[in-house]
């Protein structure tokens, strides 16, 4: 449950790590939802490879939110996904406040349950992480967004630079319903001759290496704010969704792990539901359930 | 479809087929695994937290259920491959990626640069029976050539270009190109190497299509991710994991 709204289980593929949920449906079905990848109001062609890099304990990406556009994401993409059984989040990107809302006007099919405002995406030159440092940004593009649209609002902050838990209140305050904590953080690879090895030059770190941080972040953003906290940033295994819950997020998104193997999240989940059994936690029974229809 | 989920394969047998160069034999457990040339799997190095990612490796031959990789060390994710002892399991996924179109009845030119003649290899093996089968095998030192005896086997014409002239021609793969081709009539060409030689072999078969096999550092290997992509000619990129990695050298931009 996430403000009112069902969800199967509570593991979500974040954005950016299970495409538009085309690829690998039987698994989306299974999960509590999924991200899609960020939709901008006009296509983009991101940024130039290489755009991975694998550091310890992590990998640092420069996809540069390569998509279709609002247009052939909703004439192409949404009909393939009708009659998906678990929840669809479509995260949206833009550089101004006004494509942002321009973007969630034009997404109120039944068929999405929520927005995720991109307000964290290290990648681009223009918006993306940049609105997501300033709380009074934050504020704005949050309010104008809930004017414009019922669906489940959250937005997917950033820890670069900026206090998590004011941006997470600048979003309370504006309308969001949830927030997503948090996003890749800023990274810099070079290759031997100390050259930037990303064709975009820097990158966003994730996985294992960020989650004691992420950690810290939800932990920190749950006790500042009242609306759920999406704990997200190094999930592998369920343990460390287990740990994420007990920080106090509600929900958890698992990116990274995706790469590795597609059902990753899927085995989060009923990895999840043991852990929580054992721990005979009444909080997570929806865990239990989503593992016995299996 | 891709799979979803990965399987264990048991290392059946590795060789080291030049310093840099080794082949793995894999005998993947409870699979009907079916990989078609120019397929892919996605290999996990061994536990390891600076190797979280699998890495890319096309199918270099298959024998009933076994599948055959060769590998050439380029980093610490192959290094690490490297030393894994038969008997060990290992994970992978796949396979992965569209194949390579299938022939009848042609004559068919293969270009191998390096390493790039191991997916080559299985392509042969099936197009072999029903095609007549031209390889020309380029590399700096006579001491990298794999799989010569290995094409000979099959029936095909093979071909040798070394930096250091000691074996075949000196010079490189792309000097034989147009002199091959001359002779060939309606030729269909296979490629995989650097992508210096598949834009030198795109220009020299001018309106004839190659089908380039390509690589690229790979974050997922099945689509979702977006890291590995290729500049179509026509704007965007393709996904070398998803689209490719065999692609039709017009229709990009290398």
């Amino acid at each position: 449950m996430l403000a009112g709204v069902k969800f199967r289980n509570p593991v979500i593929a974040a954005s950016g790590t299970f495409g538009f949920g085309l690829e690998y449906r039987q698994i989306a079905q299974k999960l509590g939802g999924i991200v899609t990848k960020a939709i901008t109001l006009e296509p983009r062609a991101g940024n130039p490879m290489p755009r991975i890099a694998e550091v310890c304990g992590g990998i640092v990406n420069s996809v540069g939110l390569e998509n279709p556009g609002i247009q052939r994401f909703k004439t192409e993409i949404l009909p393939r996904l009708r009659n998906l059984k678990s929840r669809l989040i479509v995260n949206i990107a833009g550089s101004k406040t006004d494509e942002f809302v321009q973007i969630a006007e034009m997404l109120e099919e039944d068929q999405i349950t929520a927005l995720e405002l991109n307000l964290s995406c290290p990648n681009v030159r223009e918006g993306g992480v940049l609105l997501g440092q300033n709380p009074k940004l934050v504020k704005n593009l949050t309010s104008a967004v809930r004017k414009r649209t019922r669906k489940l609002l959250i937005v997917k902050l950033t820890a670069n630079f900026v206090d998590p838990a004011v941006t997470a209140r600048a979003a309370e305050d504006s309308g969001a319903d949830a927030v997503t904590v948090i996003n890749t953080l800023f990274g810099l690879v070079l290759d031997e001759n100390g050259q930037p090895l990303l064709g975009g030059r820097t990158g966003g770190l994730s996985g294992p290496a960020i989650k004691p941080f992420a950690l810290f972040c939800v932990d920190r953003v749950a006790a500042a704010v009242k609306i759920p906290v999406i704990g997200c940033g190094g999930i592998m295994n369920g343990q460390d969704a287990y740990e994420f819950l007990c920080a106090g997020a509600k929900m958890v998104q698992v990116g990274t792990a995706n790469l590795i193997t597609p059902d990753r999240s899927w085995k989060i989940v009923r990895e999840l539901a043991v852990i929580c059994r054992l721990k005979k936690s009444v909080q997570f029974k929806k865990v239990r359930k989503a593992r016995c229809k299996k | 479809m891709n799979p979803a989920t990965s399987i264990s394969a048991s290392i059946i047998r590795k060789t080291k087929l030049t310093s840099e160069i080794f082949s793995l034999w894999v005998k993947p457990e409870n699979t009907e695994s079916n990989p078609a040339p120019g397929q892919f799997y996605g290999i996990k190095p061994p536990d390891n937290a600076d190797l979280l990612l699998r890495r890319p490796i096309s199918v270099a031959d298959t024998k009933n259920d076994r599948l055959r990789f060769i590998i050439r060390v380029t980093g610490k994710g192959t290094a690490a491959l490297s030393r894994l002892p038969a008997g060990t399991k290992i994970d992978i996924l796949g396979p992965l990626g569209r194949p390579a179109p299938l022939v009848y009845n042609k004559n068919v030119l293969l270009c191998g640069g390096g390493v790039g003649i191991a997916p080559l290899f299985y392509l042969a093996r099936i197009l072999a029976p029903s095609n007549r089968i031209t390889t020309i095998i380029g590399v700096r030192r006579a001491e990298d050539l794999i799989l010569v005896n290995d094409f000979r086997t099959l029936g095909a014409r093979v071909l040798i270009s070394t930096e250091d002239g000691k074996k075949g021609i000196k010079g490189i793969l792309t000097d034989l190109v147009p002199r091959i081709l001359d002779k060939m009539a309606e030729p269909v060409i296979y490629a995989c190497g650097p992508r210096e030689m598949l834009k030198k072999i795109d220009e020299i078969a001018g309106n004839l299509p190659v089908w380039g096999f390509l690589e690229e550092r790979m974050g997922c290997g099945t689509g979702i991710c977006y890291c590995c992509g290729i500049r179509k000619k026509t704007g965007g990129y393709l996904r070398i994991c998803r689209e490719g990695p065999v692609v039709n050298l017009k229709e990009v931009d290398l």
